[in-house]
């Protein structure tokens, strides 16, 4: 934590987007893969949003606004692909879609996790990933969400006791 | 919170996949290219202000129906104001018999105004160009109505259309 704070201090004093997209990438793909099917479509919405974010000089220590640029962005690209996703609903149908890896797996235990993760709720999923792989406050995620700091904290808590379920040996 | 603290420090030894080295270049490109990376508009805005340009010409078509109805009225008393010592004509009318009461078949009066909203849709939150904090964006489908009657003749007027209306609210952080 302390690191990102450093490194998100360097990036306002210096104005190195590079220092700051290379630190929160990994975590704002992972934010946008929620609505997409594809890598390709969340590094779309990543790109976009971080442009967005980056030339509006934004300060970076806002990384709740950075969120919910990401978040407003991958949600008018769902509007915008739906119609083109209904054309191809019956294609999707037919062939087994193949889910891309949204983490590095390692073993067996990580990959059971990761799929609990993947089977979470989505309101309770956003949560988490924005706690855990991007490392926001509450407080940052109730304005990221538009939600409240205690459904925030409850959805985190919710998703958690739904995971230590999933993975409990049955 | 406690219970949780163990599988707190599992879930994070999962590392998120990193972004493709393209993704990088790409960004520089825009960052660059200050055209390239325009904000995408959806297509949805245009439609917008189509409705909205829909709306503000029926809303003229209504002005200019009741101007007409003012000029029936009012434009013969002003000539009389103007042919005539106005002191001496006034004198002679008696109150409510003048030339509005001979067309008082003419007027329409207004007898009501509605508006139905049959969708609300929440589309998130949203970023306008100029604002500092994310707004929410609502977008209201209504039919508004509007009715005049003739209390001398009992013939009545409606004009309804259809309006689209998108407000955004301030979403305050915390």
């Amino acid at each position: 934590m302390k690191d990102r704070e450093k490194v998100m201090e360097n990036v306002a004093t210096h104005e190195d987007w590079k220092s700051c997209f290379s630190e929160v990438a990994p975590g704002l793909l992972l934010f946008a893969r929620q609505w997409t099917r594809s890598a390709a479509d969340a590094e779309d919405i990543v790109q976009e949003a971080f442009v967005k974010f980056w030339r509006r000089n934004h300060n970076v220590d806002n990384r709740a606004l950075l969120y919910a640029t990401v978040r407003s962005i991958a949600l008018d690209f769902i509007r915008r692909d739906r119609r083109r996703a209904r054309r191809e609903a019956n294609v999707f149908a037919e062939t087994e879609s193949t889910i891309e890896p949204h983490f590095e797996l390692e073993d067996e235990t990580q990959s059971a996790l990761a799929a609990a993760v993947d089977s979470l709720p989505h309101d309770q999923r956003e949560v988490l990933v924005l706690k855990i792989w991007n490392e926001l406050t509450f407080a940052e995620i109730a304005s990221a969400l538009g939600i409240s700091q205690n459904t925030a904290a409850s959805r985190y808590r919710y998703a958690l006791a739904g995971l230590k379920k999933s993975l409990q040996p049955q | 919170m406690s219970d949780f603290s163990e599988l707190e420090n599992e879930l994070k030894k999962l590392r998120p996949a990193r972004p493709s080295p393209v993704l990088f270049a790409r960004v520089e490109e825009a960052m660059v290219n200050s055209e390239s990376a325009k904000i995408i508009r959806p297509d949805r805005f245009r439609v917008n202000y189509a409705a909205l340009g829909l709306g503000l010409a029926a809303a003229a078509v209504l002005l200019l129906l009741a101007k007409v109805n003012t000029d029936l009225r009012q434009g013969p008393s002003k000539s009389i104001v103007q042919n005539s010592p106005a002191p001496k004509t006034r004198s002679l009318l008696p109150a409510g018999r003048g030339i509005e009461g001979s067309r008082s078949s003419d007027k329409f009066i207004p007898a009501g105004a509605t508006q139905v909203v049959y969708n609300t849709r929440d589309e998130g939150l949203q970023f306008t160009n100029r604002s500092e904090q994310p707004l929410r964006r609502l977008r209201y489908q209504t039919k508004e109505t509007w009715r005049w009657r003739n209390p001398a003749t009992g013939a009545s007027l409606r004009v309804s259309y259809p309006s689209e209306e998108v407000v955004f609210i301030p979403v305050s952080g915390q």
